[in-house]
């Protein structure tokens, strides 16, 4: 049995190493964090049509999503009922039916059995309704996210989302034409716990001048974090590093977009394309809204958006050590064709893969999984007490707020994250 | 394409490997054209079109990479000022993905001359990368490239390099690596 004082110290300063590499600390992350809380599978841009689908992942289970005949998105398990084999073969596409390669057992697009050409030669029929895919209980989307939730009785997507929505809508509702997912999402694999990529996205505005010295060190941007970065906690488990930048700054220093790569290539489409939708902003957000310029989000367990670099993420466990991390990339509906390939160089220069920031991330958590794996010192803890008590209200924003360097974030993640299991053990009645 | 010319191209792109396998960032950047497109689809199991079955177009690769255009998401699409900041910075001493740096050993074969025009030859050739850092990370990294190479002096310079990894999911520590 696993002792939860001996995985998170209560306040959640305290981390022990175990957390990040126990199989038996795995297979509770399954069952009470994966198997109780909201997940996201997919943006609806990616959905259009009738018969569209993509598939995803549930931690790790294997997940179809589909819009059906009757316009309604479904998600289903990719495993056919009589052997077992996926149904759907291609990462995403358009078709009325999912067949199983081995008997050919099909189904709609809604999950649901459409035959089994066994039950003609049988001259028998089997009872088809019972015989669907498993279905994934609770589906429901958010300004264009899709999320799934194994547990029927979880609470509604608005109310597990809480103020995180203030904070989605900063960019979600941002663009009066709306978001869209554009192309196929990378996919890449990493050595490390999945739990490193998430609270890295959180909130840890603190490794950025450091690890990414060589392309971070001393710039304006470090300069700009320091003078008005914050770590919002609307709700333990989610986080949103923003700059909420000053009331009588200009349209130029909130714009979304209007950093990285692509503002450097002078291109005056480009510019004044975001200004205008910075001029814009204010209308479908809000004044404090338009004046958020954020960092990098996370919403609980393992959704991640990064900002500037216009990119949503989930950390998919593959077991305590191994991660398949997927990263898809967000443009406004109506950015012109003449943008697009710029603004995506935010996102591939530096992350994905091949990017330049992403391979420094991706090599400081496969390290952690080095250091966590040293049984004799598994009575040494991680710290995560920096800034501990700095947090508190804010006038204009919602959630605990702090300090961009205090750790508060992935306290309250990992005190979530361990009332999750606890509640989760306690209902199991062990 | 005669012999001659082969063998020159099999030199330029054997010593173009020893030189990055030998980490002179710097020196390949120098075999670049300033105009160079640096592009590395990403690859996905697409659907096949049920239309196209009994043909050879069913089994059609294209469908499969996500390139260069604006509805496409692909692992790289990058100029020379963004090559040359990668090659800048593998001898930043906080350049953590580099430091310790990495042993290669780039593998190249299959070198097929397709066409030529106006002194640019649009040339097609395999690899195989060994990647081997710290104790025991090694990875091996296996695709194709599909260039196009101007003339210049005794040699050529890279206008286009196009590299095709066979993998979907990335499974390397990165894909930022000159191939």
């Amino acid at each position: 049995m696993i002792d939860l004082a001996q995985c998170v110290s209560r306040d959640g300063s305290q981390v022990y190493r175990r957390v990040f590499r126990d199989q038996a600390v795995y297979e509770l992350e399954r069952e009470y964090i994966f198997g109780r809380n909201w997940l996201y599978l997919c943006h609806e841009s990616q959905l259009a049509n009738p018969g569209d689908y993509v598939r995803a992942y549930m931690c790790d289970t294997p997940i179809i999503v589909s819009r059906g005949d009757d316009g309604n998105i479904h998600a289903m398990v990719n495993s056919c009922s009589h052997r077992g084999l996926p149904v759907c073969r291609s990462d995403s596409g358009n078709a009325k039916r999912f067949v199983c390669p081995y008997h050919n057992w099909s189904y709609r697009s809604d999950g649901s059995l459409a035959a089994i050409p066994q039950d003609r030669k049988l001259g028998s029929e089997s009872c088809k309704s019972a015989l669907g895919l498993k279905k994934v209980p609770r589906v429901a989307s958010y300004e264009g996210l899709i999320f799934g939730c194994f547990d029927e009785r979880v609470e509604s997507l608005d109310d597990y989302l809480g103020d995180m929505k203030f904070y989605l809508d900063s960019l979600f509702r941002r663009f009066d034409a709306g978001i869209e997912v554009v192309g196929q999402p990378l996919k890449w694999s990493l050595s490390a716990n999945w739990k490193l990529p998430v609270e890295n996205q959180l909130g840890d505005v603190a490794h950025g001048p450091f690890l990414h010295n060589s392309l971070l060190g001393g710039t304006d941007s470090v300069k700009e974090i320091d003078d008005y970065g914050l770590n919002c906690v609307p709700r333990p488990g989610h986080g949103a590093a923003v700059r909420l930048m000053p009331e009588d700054s200009d349209d130029s220093a909130r714009a979304w977009g209007l950093e990285g790569i692509a503002a450097l290539s002078g291109n005056a489409e480009y510019r004044e394309y975001l200004l205008e939708r910075q001029a814009m902003a204010e209308e479908c957000i809000g004044k404090v809204g338009a004046r958020i310029k954020g960092l990098t989000y996370g919403v609980y367990p393992n959704l991640s958006l990064l900002w500037s670099n216009s990119t949503l993420r989930v950390s998919h466990p593959r077991g305590p050590g191994e991660i398949d991390y997927w990263s898809w990339w967000l443009l406004p509906k109506d950015a012109p064709e003449g943008i697009r390939k710029l603004l995506r160089s935010n996102f591939t220069l530096m992350f994905g893969p091949g990017g330049l920031l992403e391979q420094e991330d991706g090599e400081a958590w496969s390290q952690q999984y080095n250091g966590v794996n040293i049984s004799y010192m598994d009575d040494s803890p991680l710290h995560y007490g920096l800034g501990q008590g700095s947090e508190g209200p804010h006038p204009e924003l919602p959630g605990q707020i702090g300090s961009c360097y205090s750790e508060h974030y992935a306290r309250a993640f990992y005190q979530r994250w361990r009332q999750d299991i606890e509640n989760g053990l306690r209902r199991a009645g062990a | 394409m005669n012999a001659e010319f082969h063998f020159k191209l099999q030199q330029f792109y054997y010593r173009e490997a020893r030189m990055l396998d030998e980490r002179r960032y710097q020196d390949w950047t120098a075999l670049l054209s300033e105009q160079v497109q640096y592009l590395m689809p990403s690859r996905y199991v697409a659907q096949r079109d049920s239309a196209l079955r009994g043909q050879q177009a069913f089994l059609d690769e294209q469908c499969e990479l996500q390139s260069e255009n604006s509805d496409c998401l692909p692992l790289r699409d990058e100029n020379w000022l963004i090559l040359k900041l990668r090659a800048d910075r593998a001898c930043h001493q906080h350049s953590w993905a580099d430091n310790p740096p990495a042993r290669t050993r780039r593998h190249i074969s299959n070198i097929e001359w397709l066409e030529s025009c106006d002194g640019q030859h649009q040339i097609l050739s395999n690899f195989l990368l060994y990647f081997s850092r710290y104790e025991r990370d090694n990875t091996l990294y296996s695709g194709q490239r599909r260039d196009i190479l101007q003339e210049s002096g005794d040699g050529f310079v890279i206008v286009r390099r196009e590299v095709r990894l066979d993998w979907n999911c990335i499974t390397g520590p990165t894909v930022g690596l000159f191939f």
